[in-house]
C-alpha cells in the first residue's frame, strides 16, 4: 500500500511543496524501483501530454537502505507556469504521483492532484 | 488546507496512464474484487468508447513489439541473403547487381529501420513510465541544444518570446508577426493551372504541327481542344480571381508597447492597414483560443473554441489610399483572472489580436497576430525552471 502524506489542496507558481510517501505491507526486498514525480497533464479533447516537473527514481540500495517505517520526503519549488485550468476543450491538472515496481513485474500507482494557480476555470 | 493522510490502492498501469483524476480530499476506494483488473478477452469487433480498453493494454504493446521485431528480423534476414547471395555466388544469383538488386536492398534495409525503430519505441513504452520517458526526452533536447537547454526547461509550456520580439516597432517597441494565411489552394491551384495550360499548349501544337502535313483530326479539334481549352480557361479566370482576393487588400502591421504581455496588464497597441480600399468596418479583437489535436482513426483533427473575445477598437466608414494608410492607437487591457498562453505537443491555449474588417468590392478579410500572455503571479525571472 502506498500513503501520501502532507499535500495541500492548492499551491500558488513558486511556492514550496512538501510531500511525503511510504510504501506498507510489501517487503522491501520485492521492489525493483520506486518513481515518484510532480507533475501536470492535460486532459480534454485532445491527446494527453505531460510534463514532468520534478521526478525521482529509486532503485537498489537506495531502496534498502531507507527504513520504510519513515516515509520519503520530496520537496520541490513549484513552476509559474502552466497554471490549473477548466478550459472548453483544454484542461490542465497538477498531480503527485509514485510508482512502486516489483521484483514480479507488478506495478503499483498512487496518485494525488493539487491546483498550482487560482485560475481553474475558463476564461 | 492540509488533506489527511491518504491511503492508495494499487492500480494497474494504464489505468491511469490516462489518470482518473479524483476529486480533492476524497478517497479512493480499493475495488472490492481485483477480477476486475485481470485481463480480458481481446474483443475483435466492437467499438472502443472513450478511455475503456477492449483488452488487456500489455497484450496490445506486446503484439505490436512482436510485429514489429518480426518485420526487423524478416528484412534483415532478407537483406544479409540478398548480400550474401550476391558476394559468395554471383553467378546464381537471380539479381544481378543493377537496378533490380538495389531496390531489393533499399526496400529490405527501409523495412529493417522501421521494424527496428517501432520495436524499440514499443519496449521503451512497456519498460518505462510516462514520467521517466518525458524526463528522459527532455534530457535528450537538453543535450541536443546545449545552448537553448536551460531556456527550453525553464519555461516548457509557454511559448518562446523570441520569435515575437524579433521585430521591433517604428513607434512601439514590438511589431507583432502575423499567422501566415493558409495559401495551399492559391499554390495547388497555380499549379494545376500551370499544368492544365501547358498540357493544353502542348495539344494545340501537335494538331497545328498534324494540320501543316494536311492530317486533320477533326475529332480532335471539334471536340477534345474546345473542351480542355475551356476547362483552362475557367481555372485560369477561377486562379486569377484567388489571386486579386490573396493580394489586392493591403498589409496590416501591429504594434505593441511590451511583451511578452501579463494577465491583468495595459499595453499601448498601434494599426496600420495600408492599401487602396473603401473601408465598411474596421474591427480589433482581443481573442483567446483553445487548440486541441487528437487521433481519429488514422486521421489527426485540431479543434479550435475560441473562449474570449473583447473588442478593442471599431472603426466605422473610412478610405484608405495608397501612400495615406489607416492608422490607430488605442489601449488594450488584458483581464486579470485568465489562463496565460500554454503550448504543449497536442493541446494549447493561444492569445491573438485580430484585425477583422469588411470593405467595397472586398470580400471580408481577418489577420491574426498572436500575442504572449505570462500568468500574473510569475514575470519570466519568476518562473522557476521545470
Amino acid at each position: 500500500m502506498i500513503r501520501l502524506h502532507g499535500l495541500h489542496r492548492g499551491y500558488m507558481p513558486g511556492e514550496r511543496l512538501e510531500f511525503r510517501y511510504s510504501v506498507k505491507d510489501i517487503d522491501t526486498t520485492s521492489i525493483s524501483a520506486i518513481e515518484a514525480s510532480v507533475v501536470w497533464f492535460t486532459e480534454g479533447k485532445g491527446s494527453e501530454d505531460i510534463g514532468v516537473h520534478c521526478f525521482q527514481r529509486l532503485t537498489g540500495d537506495s531502496i534498502t537502505q531507507h527504513d520504510w517505517m519513515q516515509p520519503m520526503v520530496i520537496k520541490t519549488e513549484l513552476p509559474g507556469a502552466p497554471l490549473s485550468y477548466e478550459g472548453t476543450l483544454v484542461k490542465i491538472r497538477w498531480c503527485i504521483r509514485v510508482r512502486v515496481y516489483l521484483v514480479d513485474g507488478t506495478e503499483m500507482v498512487a496518485q494525488e492532484p493539487f491546483y498550482l494557480g487560482a485560475i481553474t476555470k475558463e476564461v | 488546507m492540509q488533506l489527511p493522510p491518504r491511503n492508495c490502492p494499487s492500480i494497474t498501469r494504464r489505468t491511469v496512464a490516462n489518470p482518473i483524476f479524483c476529486g480533492l480530499g476524497t478517497y479512493l476506494d480499493p475495488p472490492k474484487e481485483r477480477d476486475d483488473l485481470m485481463p480480458r478477452l481481446v474483443r475483435l469487433f466492437g467499438k472502443k468508447r472513450g478511455q475503456r480498453m477492449t483488452g488487456w493494454w500489455l497484450a496490445g504493446s506486446v503484439g505490436e513489439a512482436f510485429w514489429f521485431a518480426a518485420i526487423c528480423v524478416v528484412s534483415v534476414l532478407s537483406l544479409s541473403t540478398i548480400v550474401a547471395w550476391q558476394v559468395f555466388s554471383p553467378e546464381t544469383h537471380p539479381y544481378p547487381i543493377g537496378y533490380g538488386f538495389w531496390l531489393l536492398v533499399l526496400v529490405s534495409s527501409i523495412f529493417a529501420c522501421i521494424g527496428a525503430i517501432g520495436f524499440i519505441i514499443r519496449v521503451l513504452r512497456v519498460a518505462y513510465s510516462d514520467e521517466h520517458r518525458s524526463v528522459l526526452a527532455d534530457r535528450a533536447i537538453a543535450n541536443a541544444q546545449p545552448g537553448f537547454g536551460i531556456q527550453a526547461t525553464a519555461m516548457p509550456s509557454i511559448p518562446k518570446l523570441s520569435g515575437f520580439t524579433d521585430s521591433p516597432g517604428v513607434r512601439l517597441a514590438f511589431r507583432l508577426p502575423s499567422d501566415r494565411p493558409d495559401l495551399r489552394e492559391l499554390v495547388l491551384g497555380s499549379i494545376f493551372v500551370l499544368a492544365w495550360d501547358a498540357m493544353v499548349a502542348v495539344l494545340v501544337a501537335i494538331t497545328i504541327s498534324k494540320a501543316r502535313y494536311g492530317v486533320y483530326d477533326w475529332f480532335s479539334i471539334s471536340t477534345i481542344l474546345p473542351t480542355f481549352g475551356l476547362i483552362g480557361f475557367l481555372v485560369t479566370k477561377w486562379f486569377f480571381r484567388k489571386f486579386r482576393q490573396a493580394t489586392g487588400i493591403g498589409g496590416t502591421t501591429v504594434e505593441v508597447s511590451e511583451l511578452p504581455m501579463i494577465a491583468g496588464g495595459n499595453y499601448q497597441l498601434h494599426l496600420v492597414q495600408y492599401g487602396r480600399l473603401s473601408v465598411k468596418k474596421l474591427l480589433i479583437v482581443l481573442v483567446c483560443e483553445e487548440v486541441a489535436t487528437y487521433h481519429f482513426g488514422t486521421d489527426t483533427r485540431t479543434e479550435r473554441q475560441e473562449v474570449y473575445r473583447h473588442p478593442v477598437l471599431e472603426q466605422g466608414r473610412c478610405r484608405i489610399d495608397w501612400g495615406k494608410p489607416f492608422e490607430a492607437v488605442c489601449q488594450i487591457h488584458v483581464p486579470e483572472n485568465v489562463m496565460h498562453s500554454f503550448q504543449s505537443p497536442h493541446n494549447s491555449v493561444a492569445w491573438k489580436i485580430l484585425v477583422e474588417g469588411e470593405v467595397n468590392r472586398w470580400p471580408s478579410f481577418s489577420r491574426s497576430f498572436p500575442v504572449v500572455v505570462y500568468p500574473r503571479v510569475a514575470s519570466p525571472r519568476q518562473l522557476v525552471p521545470s
